[in-house]
């Protein structure tokens, strides 16, 4: 896949902005608070429909105007798509080839996207919602069934935290026959996020353990585990699934009812990493956080590829200079060639890899870019 | 610039109807400005008369000018089946198919505790001691396919089911006369979990 062309109208700190893309590899050069990120930020959502940074739209309008626009022009596999997102006061419409898509999950996955920036680096390390949201948002952009399921899990469970607020403020009568259908509609919701959850993830671990031992020379054999507040396991069939979140929910019904939220189910999920048998997020050195964080997103990148018959566009915001030279040339060795990939970075020095010196540059200043010829 | 005191009330008014902004809301004003005196006066009774005029049905709650409602004092209609609707509007739907005969249950709204409704806040209570005096076999729950209207839907039936009551569900799946192609990931998938024996 490859972007040719971007188009924004007052979209963060950029009024208007045009630029064409002829390079592989692009480097996007500028200080900071320039607005790199931001442009990163928009070919993102072109593809993602939300921004990496924020959930609040209205921070992606630049200040007084009513609404954002960012346009697209890719080409991929089945030909040119014309991608469009717009923001407004009265929500966002996103349109390919200028049919506007009303489900978001048929515009995510149009344009596969992967993005490497310095948050990334914490994904070991963070917290757990860090990794939930890693998992939900790669998994969703090659599986829309799986977005589906996931958006209808936490409407169910925005609803039940409600119910149990009141059931504990006594506003309402005691009544297990309505927590007992919300119960059962989260479990339906909850297995099918589950299953394609365990699916994604023998996947992703798959593709992430070779990567993961190149990197690391051969030292390191990486394993990725799914920690449940169910009793759950990736063999699973939906029907098991839902039997053991059941069984969950019935183990937490007190304290839901003394706490007045969920307290059980994939949302309270989280990942685990681990390197040689050790669990890296309390064991681990800061370079092997780094190194599994890479493999994961070189493995991502693999698995949308098999997935899709197509490579993602990569961005990599502000995270080169991060890394030392031997996972720099690693991560630059693996994209050569294969993946349209942005660089945003404050200086050049230091990044002498060969596919730089043949990238397309381009300067930004104040919210208005040029291109280097 | 300042609109004239009865235009800017009439456009407040306007504005109070769904789907009308500001911009709509002037032109409209501004119509009505242009209008025959008589048409204004039409307009303005037939607004007071769907007020005064329609009330809801003591029985079924759909909306009417005769209590009870013409459907549920047609004695040609099947008593022993009860078609549950969120709305109004629904019970307008379902007619102009012309195949049900059985009488209606209109709730006003699904059990969404976010927006505040809890099942003692739409008429439940009362479809429920209609199944006890009426001759009821069949309740038919149409609700809307969303996450509110499934959980009234299984909710009501989880307390009718006990009764010996038939509980049934409206199918959801293919639109007729589409494309099965067109059709979304999840509409088919629910379309294969509700698939039938020939």
């Amino acid at each position: 896949m490859q972007i040719h062309s971007l188009e924004l109208k007052d979209y963060r700190n950029y009024d208007s902005l045009e630029l064409t893309f002829d390079h592989q590899v692009n480097v996007i050069l500028g200080e900071n608070a320039q607005g790199k990120t931001n442009l990163m930020e928009a070919i993102y959502v072109l593809g993602m429909a939300r921004s990496h940074r924020t959930p609040r739209d209205k921070e992606l309008i630049r200040w007084d105007q009513p609404f954002a626009r960012i346009r697209g022009g890719l080409s991929n596999r089945r030909g040119p798509a014309d991608m469009e997102v717009v923001f407004s006061r009265r929500g966002k419409k996103v349109k390919v080839n200028a049919i506007e898509k009303k489900r978001l999950s048929e515009f995510v996955g149009t344009c596969t996207i992967v993005m490497f920036a310095p948050e990334d680096l914490t994904l070991v390390k963070g917290s757990p919602q860090v990794r939930r949201r890693f998992l939900d948002m790669e998994l969703g952009q090659i599986n829309n069934v799986y977005l589906y399921h996931l958006s209808q899990y936490y409407k169910i469970l925005k609803q039940r935290n409600q119910w149990l607020k009141e059931l504990r403020e006594r506003r309402r009568d005691s009544d297990d026959a309505m927590l007992d259908v919300m119960t059962g509609q989260l479990v339906d919701a909850g297995a099918e996020v589950l299953l394609r959850r365990f699916q994604f993830l023998d996947k992703l671990a798959q593709w992430a353990a070779p990567i993961h031992q190149d990197i690391s020379r051969g030292r390191e054999e990486l394993e990725v585990s799914y920690d449940a507040s169910a009793e759950v396991d990736r063999t699973m069939t939906i029907d098991e699934l839902k039997h053991a979140l059941h069984e969950a929910f019935a183990g937490v019904r007190e304290q839901e009812m003394r706490r007045g939220t969920t307290q059980a189910g994939p949302h309270r999920d989280d990942l685990s990493f681990f390197v040689n048998g050790r669990n890296i997020q309390t064991y681990g050195s800061q370079g092997q956080q780094r190194t599994t964080a890479l493999s994961l997103k070189l493995a991502e990148i693999e698995l949308i590829y098999e997935k899709t018959g197509e490579y993602p566009i990569l961005l990599l915001d502000d995270v080169l200079s991060e890394l030392d030279d031997h996972r720099q040339t690693h991560l630059l060795n693996a994209i050569k060639g294969r993946v349209q990939t942005f660089v945003t970075t404050t200086s050049v020095d230091g990044l002498d890899h060969e596919l730089l010196s043949e990238a397309g540059t381009y300067y930004v200043e104040e919210g208005t870019i040029r291109e280097r010829s | 610039m300042q609109y004239p005191q009865p235009i800017a009330k009439l456009m407040d008014s306007f504005m109070r109807l769904p789907g009308i902004g500001p911009k709509t809301a002037a032109r409209l004003a501004f119509h009505v400005l242009d209008m025959k005196e008589d048409d204004v006066l039409d307009f303005a009774r037939a607004l007071v008369s769907v007020k005064r005029e329609l009330t809801y049905c003591s029985v079924c709650h759909h909306i009417t000018d005769t209590d009870p409602c013409r459907i549920c004092d047609d004695s040609s209609r099947d008593r022993s089946m009860i078609c549950v609707v969120e709305q109004s509007k629904d019970v307008i739907a379902m007619e102009k198919m012309k195949e049900y005969t059985g009488l209606y249950h209109v709730l006003h709204g699904a059990v969404s505790p976010v927006d505040g409704i809890g099942p003692e806040d739409i008429y439940l209570p009362d479809l429920l001691k209609r199944l006890q005096d009426e001759e009821v076999q069949e309740l038919i729950v149409a609700t809307d396919p969303n996450i509110e209207g499934e959980a009234t839907a299984m909710y009501i039936s989880r307390l009718v089911k006990p009764t010996g009551i038939r509980v049934t569900r409206l199918a959801h799946g293919l639109p007729v006369g589409g494309d099965l192609e067109y059709a979304d990931e999840v509409t088919l998938s629910k379309a294969i979990e509700g698939r039938r024996e020939f």
